[in-house]
């Protein structure tokens, strides 16, 4: 009984520990933002990585939700005689939802993973010890430019994701559930609120620094050899993965609480 | 010009280092020889900064940077790292400027400048746009080379340079070591297991057994030593005052 205990304290003490070592790790990140020197042009690799060639899996995922979205929403509003209201929940599910939440999963996993098994591999080649010895700080050099490309470069993404989904719907609705084309567009942006778009480009920033910080975060604090490397990578991404969904429920209650 | 005063440094029960005490003087090569684990990689780190000693003092011409201090020191340093630790992102050029690609010089400029220090390590020119995947180990290694004498640094460190290569690559590093670092007057501290290394690199000797200097001196007194722990190691003995289970 005390050793199980004892398994529970110890565990309990690990998890604060490691918010501790995160909540530091922000906050040497978000120092190294604002003070010199920036590194442009890893910053600009950095936007091309994480944004132009993350668009193909955002579209996809978007396109393919959306449809499914229509023809749920058609299905479960049949039930109570609501399948009209298709282009509405598909778009309120997209913009608030589904959009900015599958886009920063698809970015944890695309963007994180390839993040934290770069520098991993980094930390245990001596890349970054390197860097050391090269008078440049591997924060400044490794992680400010790719925390603040996907904070900046996620609300595009989610914008993108947002349109796309919303046209997966429309496709379905339009070709697959006898939509009218017209009305369904007019319904979808009458219904929506600048306060949906809003939150989801808020949410898509939020959930881009986390992305990005997590990858970031387990790279620089690699263990040793490929099982290190496997580790980092494997842990980032559960990391960012739950931390996107928290922040989803606390952005969700920030916006819209009743 | 380094001098390291009682050196601590210990990793959870681990005492690796427990009070090393080393001069080198300007313009010296220094090879620092001991079996594996004996802490020669954590000396190095901790004079480059990487890591931060737990006692004594680190002092280099005359600044104590043990606790901090290094970030002013090393533009005069270079390093060579045992995988040689090039940027696998960058082209071989930008690996060898990679400290003078903040300097502001025009990236024309800092190309030919890496053309230079390549030919200087025996490499072609047209090796400069290549990625490091694309290089053998000792081409590498001779990148590597390149990189830490780029900018002219007063002190060189090597961290194993032939370890990986084969016996004629190993001779021709050992070669471009000596005669880099006597052409610069740089000082030199290397680390090493190949005693062909110590005979072509060193000036002197200091060997690293139990975490403290088990024998310092002279590369020409290295063979005439009677230290038995020095005798062990440069005849390769499994007998001897050094356990071979470690």
């Amino acid at each position: 009984m005390i050793r199980l205990l004892a398994m529970i304290g110890a565990a309990t003490l690990g998890g604060f520990a490691a918010v501790g070592r995160i909540a530091l790790f922000m906050a040497s990140t978000l120092r190294h933002l604002v003070t010199q020197p920036f590194y442009g042009r890893e910053f600009g690799k950095a936007l091309f990585q994480i944004g132009f060639l993350s668009l193909p899996v955002v579209g996809l995922t978007a396109l393919f939700t959306g449809g499914a979205l229509a023809l749920q929403i058609y299905s479960g509003g049949a039930r109570f005689s609501a399948e009209a209201v298709v282009p509405q929940i598909v778009a309120i599910g997209m913009v608030r939802e589904l959009g900015p939440v599958l886009v920063g999963l698809m970015i944890a996993a695309r963007v994180t993973s390839s993040i934290a098994a770069e520098i991993a591999t980094m930390k245990v080649t001596e890349q970054i010890d390197a860097l050391v010895t090269l008078s440049t700080h591997p924060m400044k050099y490794l992680t400010v430019p790719r925390v603040l490309a996907a904070t900046l470069v996620m609300p595009a993404l989610v914008g993108v994701g947002d349109i796309i989904g919303i046209f997966g719907g429309y496709i379905v609705g339009t070709e697959r559930l006898g939509f009218n084309a017209a009305s369904y567009l007019q319904n979808t942006v009458d219904f929506l609120e600048q306060r949906d778009i809003v939150s989801s480009l808020v949410k898509g920033a939020v959930f881009g620094f986390i992305a990005a910080l997590m990858g970031c975060y387990y790279g620089m604090t690699a263990g040793r050899g490929a099982s290190g490397v496997g580790a980092a990578t494997k842990g980032a991404v559960v990391a960012a993965a739950v931390l996107i969904l928290a922040a989803n429920l606390i952005l969700t209650e920030a916006f819209f609480s009743i | 010009m380094i001098t390291l005063s009682g050196l601590h440094k210990t990793f959870e029960n681990n005492a690796v280092l427990r009070g090393v005490d080393l001069h080198i003087g300007k313009g010296q090569s220094l090879v620092v020889i001991g079996g594996s684990g004996t802490g020669k990689s954590v000396l190095i780190k901790c004079i480059l900064g990487l890591m931060t000693p737990d006692a004594g003092q680190i002092v280099v011409d005359g600044q104590n940077i043990t606790q901090n201090g290094h970030a002013k020191l090393l533009h005069r340093f270079g390093m060579l790292f045992q995988g040689a630790a090039l940027f696998d992102s960058l082209p071989v050029w930008e690996n060898v400027c990679f400290r003078m690609l903040r300097s502001g010089q025009s990236r024309a400029d800092l190309r030919d400048v890496a053309a230079d220090k390549l030919r200087r390590v025996g490499l072609e020119p047209d090796v400069a746009d290549k990625f490091p995947a694309e290089l053998s180990g000792g081409m590498q290694k001779r990148v590597g080379l390149a990189r830490a004498i780029a900018a002219d640094p007063e002190i060189i460190f090597f961290d194993e340079p032939t370890t990986g290569l084969d016996p004629i690559m190993a001779g021709v590093i050992n070669d471009l070591i000596r005669e880099i670092t006597t052409e610069m007057g740089a000082t030199a501290i290397t680390i090493t297991h190949d005693m062909s290394s110590v005979h072509a690199i060193a000036d002197q000797v200091a060997m690293l057994h139990d975490g403290v200097v088990q024998w310092h001196g002279n590369v020409a007194a290295l063979a005439q030593t009677d230290d038995a722990h020095v005798r062990q190691f440069i005849t390769g003995s499994a007998t001897g005052p050094i356990p071979t289970l470690r």
